[in-house]
């Protein structure tokens, strides 16, 4: 009780205007229902050189709401990682142990460029120096690209805030970032430490996404634009799964599974069927089979699924096996060693066929 | 006062431009018996249909000019056509312009006519490239149908050699729907 009458005494925080916008940009990355997101990315405003010490505080109160934030967008479904070859099960926060995530000067650089930027006007925007780190910087680029989802700013920040130097980006919005993704080499900070715990949050949200972009790419016209798609997408998930398997955690890629899925049940197949005509039959081929990233990740875990069923109960990574085997089930119960392979010798093909199935799927089911 | 003049100014051009479209695929061949076993089936299958083979690569050149070249050891198969044109095109341009600047006008008018012709034999060129397009696309649809044929046939000779293998054929019968099915007593 004395504690409250104490908080009620005490004078609010007082920060300068430009301050309370970094602020706001801040808790907007984790709780966007609560604020004028548009707002905060379409204005501008000119920085003062440095920030208080409440203004900094507060930022920090802010990114310390990041972890629940991704609890709640996939981490508190009870679920299974594997740690060192054995199964853990319960909730994000009971298989994980609590691990703060570090930031680097990147995370402030970038919400102090968020706030000063005009991001819907991107020829007034200069790029951001800093680049991103450690994983939390990485989180915070995640987070800023997802901010400005259905916005104009979404691809100024992909191109202009160094998000694409960020593996986790990668991940999220292999579609928007200009370039390569990172060496495989830097996509295994996603699967060790706090990363595996971040990838593992969101699932969900990779698994929606990737099946979106699938499905736009039915309607791309322009080869180009699907062979640059393909490209950034290819890498992305190679190096990903690559990274997956040092790593002994093939079940952060799920996801892929949860993408695919309803893809597979409706029988939807990314061929590109408007494709540019005008075009030469070399570049549309290649578009054709740029198209076909996403299966190939699939495939490799059909790929992976052979090699899980050979692995026998006296086998150390027994445990481990038996639950991608029941994570791959679902995706084999529908069909995908065999529409798999038959869809990507499609796009392979000479002679392409229109492809069926319809392109209306249903919201993402929650995988057990 | 200067006087105006009219200054005129023509450029051609002669060009050989060489234009080519290809797609390269692989080879759905079922691994029946060994590759290499299976790829000198395939090359037998391919030398009836008027491949000639050359160590790993089947090739033919058909009469439209069509290159279809098969790789036996990698099961793909590259499909190329190829056009060479010989492009010439003029342009004659024309100004007015002080005596003085004639000169500069002549540059400008000579600079103004070769990125005409540029563009003219640009466009002329994609025309070309288009038309190479077209006639493979058009090919494209019964290549395929004919190499699924011969994949086709490869792989009920690699079925029947297996069949001898496991023991002796009694029967092999064959359907419209290209079912095949080989009797074998053991």
């Amino acid at each position: 009780m004395t504690d409250n009458i104490d908080d009620e005494d005490e004078p609010p925080a007082t920060v300068a205007a430009s301050e309370a916008e970094i602020i706001a940009m801040a808790r907007a990355l984790t709780a966007p229902q609560a604020l004028d997101v548009w707002g905060l990315l379409a204005g501008s405003r000119s920085m003062p050189a440095k920030v208080g010490p409440t203004c900094a505080e507060l930022v920090g109160d802010a990114l310390a709401q990041v972890w629940p934030a991704l609890w709640r967008r996939d981490g508190a479904r009870p679920g299974s990682s594997i740690r060192a070859g054995k199964v853990v099960r319960g909730r994000g926060w009971e298989r994980n142990p609590v691990a703060p995530l570090e930031h680097s000067p990147f995370t402030f650089a970038l919400l102090r460029w968020l706030v000063e930027m005009p991001l819907a006007t991107p020829g007034a925007v200069d790029k951001l120096g800093a680049k991103p780190t450690t994983i939390g910087d990485q989180v915070v680029a995640y987070l800023a690209l997802d901010l400005a989802t259905e916005t104009p700013a979404q691809l100024t920040i992909a191109r202009s805030s160094q998000a694409a130097r960020a593996p986790l980006a990668w991940l999220g919005f292999a579609h928007l970032l200009p370039g390569d993704p990172p060496e495989s080499a830097a996509f295994d900070q996603l699967v060790t430490g706090p990363g595996t715990v971040v990838v593992e949050a969101l699932q969900l949200d990779l698994a929606k996404r990737w099946r979106a972009v699938e499905l736009t790419k039915r309607a791309v016209s322009d080869p180009d634009e699907l062979i640059k798609l393909g490209h950034g997408q290819d890498l992305t998930l190679s190096r990903f799964m690559d990274a997956c398997t040092r790593a002994g955690r093939r079940d952060l890629a799920g996801f892929i599974l949860d993408a695919m899925l309803p893809l597979l049940a409706r029988d939807v197949a990314p061929f590109p069927n408007d494709l540019d005509r005008t075009k030469p039959l070399s570049v549309r081929m290649a578009a054709r089979n740029a198209a076909g990233a996403l299966l190939r990740g699939l495939q490799t875990w059909c790929d992976w699924d052979r090699a899980h069923r050979g692995v026998r109960f006296l086998d150390d990574d027994y445990e481990a096996s038996q639950l991608l085997l029941t994570r791959f089930e679902t995706s084999a119960r529908h069909g995908a060693d065999i529409l798999v392979p038959t869809w990507l010798a499609q796009l392979a093909s000479l002679a392409p066929t229109s492809g069926i199935g319809s392109a209306t799927i249903e919201t993402p089911e929650e995988n057990p | 006062m200067s006087r105006a003049i009219q200054v005129r100014v023509s450029e051609s051009v002669v060009r050989t431009v060489h234009v080519e479209d290809g797609v390269q695929s692989p080879l759905e061949l079922l691994p029946v018996l060994a590759p290499d076993r299976m790829a000198e089936l395939l090359a037998k299958e391919l030398e009836a249909q008027g491949f000639k083979r050359d160590g790993k690569l089947a090739t033919r050149k058909d009469p439209d000019g069509v290159e279809i070249t098969v790789d036996l050891e990698a099961a793909s198969v590259s499909v190329k056509l190829a056009a060479n044109s010989r492009l010439s095109e003029q342009v004659d341009l024309e100004t007015r312009a002080a005596v003085e600047t004639q000169a500069q006008a002549e540059n400008r008018l000579r600079d103004a006519a070769i990125d005409e012709l540029e563009q003219r034999l640009a466009a002329k060129t994609e025309a070309l490239r288009r038309e190479v397009t077209d006639k493979l696309e058009k090919k494209l649809a019964d290549l395929r149908g004919e190499l699924d044929g011969s994949i086709g046939r490869a792989t009920v000779a690699a079925l029947t050699e297996r069949a001898e293998q496991l023991g002796k054929i009694e029967e092999i019968a064959s359907d419209e729907a290209g079912n095949v099915t080989i009797k074998v007593k053991l």
